[in-house]
């Protein structure tokens, strides 16, 4: 496998973050920032399954999330009847994802790609819509909150004479010590888990499916290929991990915040993950969100802070706000990625040297 | 009974007649040629056959049944839950906020335990309340919407490259058409596809009916490879393949799903004559597995080497069909390509 | 002021057209684009919204705003030539840095560099509403729509101040946009130009064949889908009295969904396709809700792409193999 070594790489610093981390000066603790990169990088592998493994440009990921974040809040919030917990309502984003991709794919994926693509799109906007319109329902602007962190088995410290033991320990509560490093090793779990479907699905017969449907659909509907199917698994399990991404963002913010945080800002930086990184390629998603989430969040943050603490510009300027830049950002990566790199920063592996299903010879 | 018979298949495109009242029958187990000048309209009745093309008039069974699936109580039973699901989903979704205050607003107080029965009595109980005249008609167009989309869809699905694929017919392309990014092995199991079974949940978490399907069709594949002596290739991109090589592997692609029916687009095109030979042999080997094949070729030399039967097409009309001997010594035939004999 | 559903009906048809010519400018452009080369090109609407930046500037730039009579009929004059130039020229400019370079490419990779193209364009206008300007309010809140002068004033042509209104605005959205339309079926029925870009939109390696310099034609056909862009961004401009730098995507979807409607790759669909969407919308924000007039449109979209893809005037489209 010749991907191992970066993803062993890549999941070794992750695990050591939070201890180099304690060296670093205190402006560069970023470990609850890391976390977005995290949700981003599930994000990210669900659009690298419908696009970058199948083929289908979609441009709306970002409803999909928005369907996670607001299920996973009215399933747990104390407005409305259900209040499941945190574990039943994450993993029902799931479903629910699915179904969504299902409702809106059932209908359109028989479209051409350039069409279908701009449905997408405007699936995106849509969802926003609706999200912001039902307002009885769904709060509206004010957005959905408080919202359950994970609750996790861990040791508990004994109290009041009581020995400690083993208990469940809500990550809401604990802000100090023990506390932000099992949410954050949690999260990365989370990618791990995602990580591991996706190489699951890629190297079986329905990865294959995918990719010969993306290589040359023709070809591959004359092999007995069922298109709509086949695009229909891919779609709706890229809907499940972005609702899956949603709820676990919804819970990290503890907030589903506005509708209009799910926009097209949202869909296109998960675009520019999978275009950075290389489409169809996982090892490439994950330094994608890496590269993307890491310069948008954070060393552009801190590029800004900088340049204000030399004194240059005016706050309140659009030009040093580096909200401001986003666009151009992304418009640029994809525009440059296409022109330059169309396979990404880490092309997906030639098939050539590995074996098809990666089990042993 | 026929494996395949075509019958009074005409193809239009615009003003363009590319067929013209085309029919033969192919026998099991039979090598049956088509040849013809270059416009005869060869590879667009394999496309017409495989299912990229619908006919414009005629008709193509296969094993004795129609290539198009038939109208069933089946596909009217589906139009009609769609079409009562889009009903519903419309109305539902037209009075949300309504609904989700009668069934949960009204009956929700923070701190108690929520009656779960009487909220879902309430929400059946609002349904034929809702919105007087134009809420029925907003069912009805919901139906109307859902009814027809499924069968519009249903219609334009009838007759796809991919049913025609899984009833057991296989094709290979004049141009040829492999996965160019995966390796020679996975363009194998890609066309094997219609033949294995392990599902979505399966593969997802490596279930024991994955891993056995993964072993039994991986050595399936290589022995396929093997048959088409690719088999020391197995894992190299396909995009690498030399040009004569790429051909032999869209054979084995053909194969590997067991077709009953192999449909060869001008296999030895650009090919040497020691090539040539091999892919007789290696026609012939796949006819004695079983397999009967339709070729387009215009290599005399296969045509009349391996061939049982011959139909000759020109301007998209067929002029002459018969065994390799007739069709060596029709007079219309060796018109058709070399003119008419002049007379001095 | 009271009324008759009639006289409210009438105006809603009145708005919606007004509004769908504007669309239909800009779907004209889109379809133009799409006819000759395949590409969805998204950065269209953005370049519409850019249009209305510059007219806003030069505006700001002359000491213009207050013009009135025919002060402002020069004004808009002039408003209308450099828009039109400007957003012809940069659509032209995206087409030989970004777009070229890929003719060869999948669909995919020039879809998704239109897209990048677009999000630049909307940075731009972003960014131009932070210029410190007056018209640009000193160029604080950068972010929020900026009012655009009145310089044709919305006064009934119809005299009487109650039933239904034809204001000199209308007037302007119908006497620029018809001759645009005429010129624009004249250009591809009549002129060698037009004939060279509908033998480049049917079959690209052909004309080549015979002598046409494609890459020539298709920069034109990018500049004239651009300026009817400008044009439209100005006479929206002026119709509605506000830009903002995210318009272009609204713009851009309505615009799509007309010219998927009326059937891409065709003119008079496009056309068409704007009118009715138009309509829609203006009979959706009147007599159903206009919070729901954007799912409305996409509903529309949706369907036409399921049950009639090929849209109302233009032909199906057969892959060959």
């Amino acid at each position: 496998m010749r991907r191992a070594p970066l993803l062993i790489a890549m999941l070794a610093a992750a695990l050591a973050w939070p201890i180099a981390e304690q060296f670093l000066p205190g402006s560069w603790s970023v470990l609850d920032a890391v976390k977005s990169i995290f949700i981003f990088a599930i994000l990210g592998l669900a659009l690298n399954a419908v696009t970058g493994f199948a083929g289908i440009l979609n441009l709306g990921i970002a409803a999909f999330m928005a369907i996670g974040a607001y299920a996973f809040a009215i399933l747990t919030n104390d407005l409305y009847p259900f209040q499941i917990g945190f574990w039943p309502a994450i993993l029902l984003t799931l479903p629910i994802g699915a179904l969504a991709g299902f409702l809106l794919g059932a209908p359109t994926l028989g479209l051409r790609g350039d069409y279908l693509a701009i449905v997408t799109l405007g699936f995106g906007e849509i969802v926003q819509d609706v999200l912001k319109n039902l307002d009885s329902i769904t709060l509206g602007t004010q957005g959905i909150n408080p919202l359950p962190a994970p609750v996790v088995p861990w040791w508990k410290p004994g109290e009041d004479g009581q020995g400690g033991g083993l208990g469940l320990v809500d990550l809401a509560e604990e802000t100090q010590g023990a506390g932000p490093l099992l949410s954050y090793y949690l999260f990365l779990a989370f990618v791990v888990v995602a990580w591991l479907v996706f190489r699951n699905l890629e190297r079986s017969r329905v990865g294959r499916a995918w990719m010969s449907l993306r290589s040359d659909e023709l070809a591959s509907r004359s092999m007995g290929i069922p298109p709509v199917r086949t695009k229909m698994l891919a779609f709706a399990t890229a809907a499940a991990f972005a609702a899956f991404a949603g709820g676990l963002w919804a819970s990290w913010l503890s907030s589903t915040g506005e509708p209009a945080n799910y926009d097209f800002q949202i869909s296109i930086l998960a675009l520019c993950i999978v275009i950075v990184g290389g489409m169809g390629s996982i090892a490439g998603v994950l330094v994608g969100a890496l590269v993307m989430i890491g310069v948008n969040s954070i060393v552009l943050v801190k590029l800004f802070e900088w340049l204000q603490s030399k004194g240059l510009g005016a706050s309140g300027s659009v030009f040093v706000s580096p909200n401001s830049w986003k666009y151009l950002l992304f418009g640029l990566a994809l525009v440059l990625m296409m022109r330059f790199k169309p396979d990404g920063l880490v092309p997906a592996s030639g098939r050539g040297e590995r074996k098809p299903s990666g089990g042993r010879s | 009974m026929s494996l395949l018979e075509v019958r009074g298949v005409t193809m239009r495109f615009g003003g363009l007649v590319a067929n013209e009242d085309v029919s033969f029958a192919v026998e099991p187990g039979q090598i049956y040629a088509v040849i013809g000048p270059n416009g005869a309209g060869k590879t667009t009745l394999f496309n017409t056959i495989s299912g990229l093309y619908q006919p414009s008039a005629g008709s193509i069974r296969f094993a004795g049944e129609d290539t198009v699936e038939p109208f069933s109580a089946a596909v009217a039973a589906r139009a009609l839950v769609v079409g009562v699901a889009t009903s519903v989903g419309l109305v539902v979704a037209l009075n949300v906020e309504e609904l989700w205050r009668i069934a949960i607003g009204d009956n929700y107080a923070y701190g108690e335990a929520f009656p779960w029965a009487k909220a879902a009595k309430d929400l059946l109980a609002a349904f034929p309340g809702l919105g007087a005249w134009w809420g029925l008609g907003v069912a009805v167009l919901g139906f109307v919407i859902g009814l027809g989309a499924s069968l519009v869809l249903w219609q334009r699905s009838r007759r796809t490259p991919d049913r025609i694929a899984r009833r057991g017919i296989a094709r290979t392309f004049q141009n040829i058409r492999l996965f160019s990014d995966l390796s020679l092995i996975e363009n194998v199991l890609v066309g094997m596809d219609a033949r294995m079974r392990a599902g979505f949940w399966s593969c997802l978490l490596r279930l024991p009916r994955f891993r056995a399907e993964r072993e039994s069709s991986e050595s399936d594949a290589r022995e396929l490879l093997a048959f088409v002596d690719l088999g020391d290739r197995a894992e190299e991109v396909a995009k690498n393949l030399p040009y004569g090589l790429q051909r032999r592997l869209e054979i084995a692609r053909a194969l590997a799903s067991w077709p009953r029916l192999l449909l060869l687009d001008e296999p030895a095109a650009g090919m040497n004559p020691s090539e040539t030979n091999d892919l007789m042999r290696l026609i012939r080997r796949v006819r004695d597995r079983g397999v009967t094949v339709l070729l387009i070729e215009h290599h005399m030399k296969v045509v009349m080497g391996i061939s049982d039967r011959i139909m000759v097409l020109q301007y998209g009309k067929r002029i002459a069909e018969g065994s390799p001997a007739e069709i060596r010594s029709d007079p219309t035939c060796i018109e058709a390509y070399l003119g008419k004999e002049e007379h001095g | 002021m009271e009324f008759t559903s009639a006289e409210v009906f009438a105006q809603q048809v009145l708005n919606g057209l007004s509004n769908g010519m504007i669309i239909a400018l800009i779907a004209l452009g889109y379809t133009m684009v799409y006819g000759i080369i395949e590409l969805i090109n998204w950065a269209h609407g953005d370049l519409f919204m850019l249009g209305g930046f510059l007219a806003l500037t030069i505006l700001g730039a002359l000491g213009l705003e207050e013009a009135s009579g025919p002060m402002a009929v020069v004004a808009v004059l002039v408003l209308l030539a450099a828009s039109a130039g400007f957003c012809g020229t940069l659509n032209v400019l995206a087409d030989r840095i970004a777009y070229r370079p890929l003719r060869r490419a999948p669909k995919v990779s020039l879809l998704v560099t239109a897209i990048g193209v677009s999000f630049i364009f909307v940075n731009l206008g972003l960014f131009w509403g932070g210029v410190p300007m007056e018209v640009f309010s000193g160029g604080i809140a950068a972010a929020a729509p900026k009012d655009f002068p009145a310089l044709v004033p919305s006064r009934n042509l119809l005299g009487t101040d109650d039933g239904v209104g034809f204001t000199l605005r209308d007037l302007l959205v119908v006497v620029v946009t018809l001759p645009l339309m005429l010129g624009l079926w004249w250009l591809v029925a009549r002129t060698r130009l037009g004939k060279a870009m509908r033998a480049t939109a049917q079959n690209p390696t052909a004309a080549r064949l015979m002598g046409i310099d494609v890459d020539r034609v298709i920069g034109s056909t990018f500049f004239l889908g651009g300026a009817l862009a400008g044009f439209a961004s100005v006479v929206y401009a002026l119709y509605n009295n506000t830009i903002g730098f995210q318009m272009g995507y609204r713009a851009g979807m309505d615009a799509f969904t007309a010219a998927v409607l009326g059937g891409i790759g065709s003119l008079p669909g496009a056309v068409l396709g704007g009118l009715l969407i138009g309509l829609i919308r203006a009979m959706s924000d009147q007599y159903l809700e206009a919070r729901w007039t954007n799912a409305l449109v996409f509903a529309i979209l949706i369907l036409i792409l399921v049950f009639r893809p090929s849209g109302l005037l233009g032909m199906k489209q057969r892959e060959k193999v």
